[in-house]
């Protein structure tokens, strides 16, 4: 059954469609790069999925349950993370406090969220900066800390917004390899990025929107060939 | 969840330390001062410091500036009157119904400002304040008006009101120690630090935020309760915007986001306000002043700069988790 379904997704802001009729699926254990040029509706679609925005029309399910009318902090209990593109971590406490906090907010007890917050420190490769408050982190630390609140009780889809964007290539890697061994072990991604080598390389499939509407989907590297695709990254006449 | 992995309970570990040193230091004054009206001075001190413990709960721990700390204080005060002045009810019962008053009308308020964040949370608690004060000032019939409330002592013994006091101020802190270093008080400061960061992560940023206004405004009714029948008069002055001027005053100096701070802010600037009454009625100029001093160059307040030179010292974790709501 597909993990993460959307039929008819659309929202409105006035006049202008962010989003019109996006109806996609995510499978179970697939990493799928919802990609598009600026302005194309991804990240609204992304609130949408999310839960932070209502849609106007259309409707969500997540592993067969409705979920349209669920609050962000429901579909994050129900297994559904999101990561945002300007990373929202709590500032004034340490790193490991953050993935603390995060493991707690998840049902887990003390002691194991502190368990599984050092393996995610060591393995995002964040114990340097451990004790340090989260608003003394670079940006990219930032965002290998998100990695971590979302994985610290593995999420049944993670929703990454933008994780590579103005992130120095050491950490790019990093997160990169993250992504790759928790897919190989099963786990589902909803990756929006402008990145598309790394799209390229990590996605096994691939949407691209424009103007609020899904133009193309299926294997990533078919999609990056599509005509419809090109144009609207390069604009009509670029082909041919 | 001990060791060197919680860096958070380190630091309020330390933090309620030294407030449990304060609040040690109150417990042997009387034995070194016996003048009653001195000792009258540090009750009303020790009111202060429930009210800003109650209000850094709120403002320091989970970001929400509210402005209604007096105007609690002024409803726990006037439940506990009422029921004397109508039922003649016992003062226990008066106090308990305060606590329960005052704490479900915060609940509520938290409910109904549950969306609101900087300038218009601080405006709709603001509101409700003078509303609640001008309501409890204009209705002559059940409340006496300004003229307000005579309340019954719970005792004749000064030094005895002054244990009173401390023990519930000792209660208050402990009751703010457990709550902080439980999986609430990482909620709060998670609330605190990014609402919508919280909510993605799962945590019910309603229930912990209708929490935390019914626990602050408990707190202040609580205080405003006893300090009812302490001073045998209540009256809408106690709910004035001068009166949470200074809480908020007490709470900057001493040190927002903390435990320490709010006590020691509301021992110094009261004990400080007593001794500037020979110099005229330049009390808030002063205190004003240093709000601004501490809010431009010294955040974390006195404790937090306490807390700092200790770290510097000792190699320890001290440092508060500061706020600027």
């Amino acid at each position: 059954m597909t993990l993460l379904r959307a039929e008819g997704l659309t929202k409105h802001f006035g006049g202008v469609a962010a989003v019109e009729q996006l109806s996609f699926g995510v499978e179970p254990g697939e990493i799928l790069g919802l990609i598009g040029p600026n302005g194309s509706g991804k990240t609204t679609a992304l609130n949408m999925l999310s839960g932070f925005l209502a849609p106007d029309a259309g409707r969500m399910w997540l592993d067969g349950a409705p979920m349209e009318r669920l609050s962000p902090m429901q579909l994050a209990r129900r297994g559904l993370l999101r990561m945002f593109q300007m990373t929202r971590v709590f500032a004034r406490v340490c790193a490991l406090d953050n993935l603390l906090t995060a493991g707690l907010a998840r049902g887990l007890a003390e002691d194991e969220a502190a368990r599984r917050a050092h393996e995610l420190l060591a393995e995002l490769t964040l114990e340097p900066v451990a004790y340090l408050d989260a608003a003394q982190l670079s940006g990219g630390q930032r965002k290998l800390l998100e990695f971590g609140m979302c994985f610290i009780e593995p999420p049944r889809v993670a929703l990454l917004d933008e994780p590579f964007a103005a992130v120095h290539p050491v950490m790019r890697e990093t997160m990169a390899k993250f992504i790759r061994r928790r897919n190989a072990q099963g786990h589902t991604f909803l990756l929006v990025s402008h990145d598309m080598p790394i799209v390229v390389e990590l996605c096994h499939r691939a949407a691209c929107m424009n103007a609020g509407r899904l133009i193309a989907i299926g294997p990533t590297r078919d999609v990056l060939r599509d005509t419809a695709v090109i144009e609207a990254y390069l604009g009509s006449g670029s082909h041919g | 969840m001990s060791g060197p992995g919680n860096l958070w309970r380190r630091r309020l570990a330390t933090d309620f330390r030294a407030a449990l040193a304060i609040v040690a230091l109150l417990a042997v004054l009387p034995l070194m001062v016996t003048s009653p009206y001195t000792l009258g001075i540090l009750i009303v001190s020790m009111y202060f410091a429930m009210l800003a413990l109650g209000w850094n709960l709120l403002a320091g721990f989970t970001g929400q500036f509210s402005l209604a700390p007096a105007a609690f204080a002024m409803l726990g005060a006037y439940t506990t009157a009422l029921l004397d002045y109508h039922a003649k009810a016992p003062l226990a019962l008066g106090i308990s119904a305060a606590i329960l008053a005052t704490a479900l009308m915060g609940w509520l308020l938290g409910r109904v400002v549950l969306r609101l964040r900087g300038p218009y949370l601080a405006l709709t608690t603001l509101s409700f304040a003078e509303i609640a004060r001008v309501v409890v000032g204009n209705s002559h019939e059940f409340t006496r008006g300004d003229q307000g409330l005579n309340v019954p002592s719970l005792m004749e013994s000064r030094v005895g009101y002054y244990y009173v006091f401390l023990a519930v101020l000792a209660a208050v802190l402990a009751l703010l120690f457990m709550l902080m270093r439980g999986r609430a008080g990482r909620f709060w400061l998670a609330i605190r630090d990014d609402e919508t960061g919280a909510e993605s992560r799962g945590i019910n940023v309603v229930r912990y935020k209708t929490l935390a206004f019914a626990l602050s405004c408990m707190v202040c009714g609580l205080a405003g309760s006893l300090y009812g029948t302490f001073s045998q008069l209540v009256s809408p002055e106690l709910g004035l915007l001068l009166q949470t001027g200074l809480v908020i005053a007490m709470v900057v100096i001493g040190g927002i986001g903390t435990l320490t701070g709010p006590i020691l802010g509301a021992l110094l600037v009261y004990l400080a306000s007593e001794w500037m009454r020979g110099f005229g009625n330049v009390q808030m100029i002063v205190f004003a002043a240093l709000v601004i001093v501490f809010a431009r160059f010294f955040r974390t307040g006195l404790w937090g700069l306490a807390s700092s030179r200790l770290a510097t010292r000792g190699g320890a974790p001290a440092k508060p988790a500061p706020s600027s709501p």
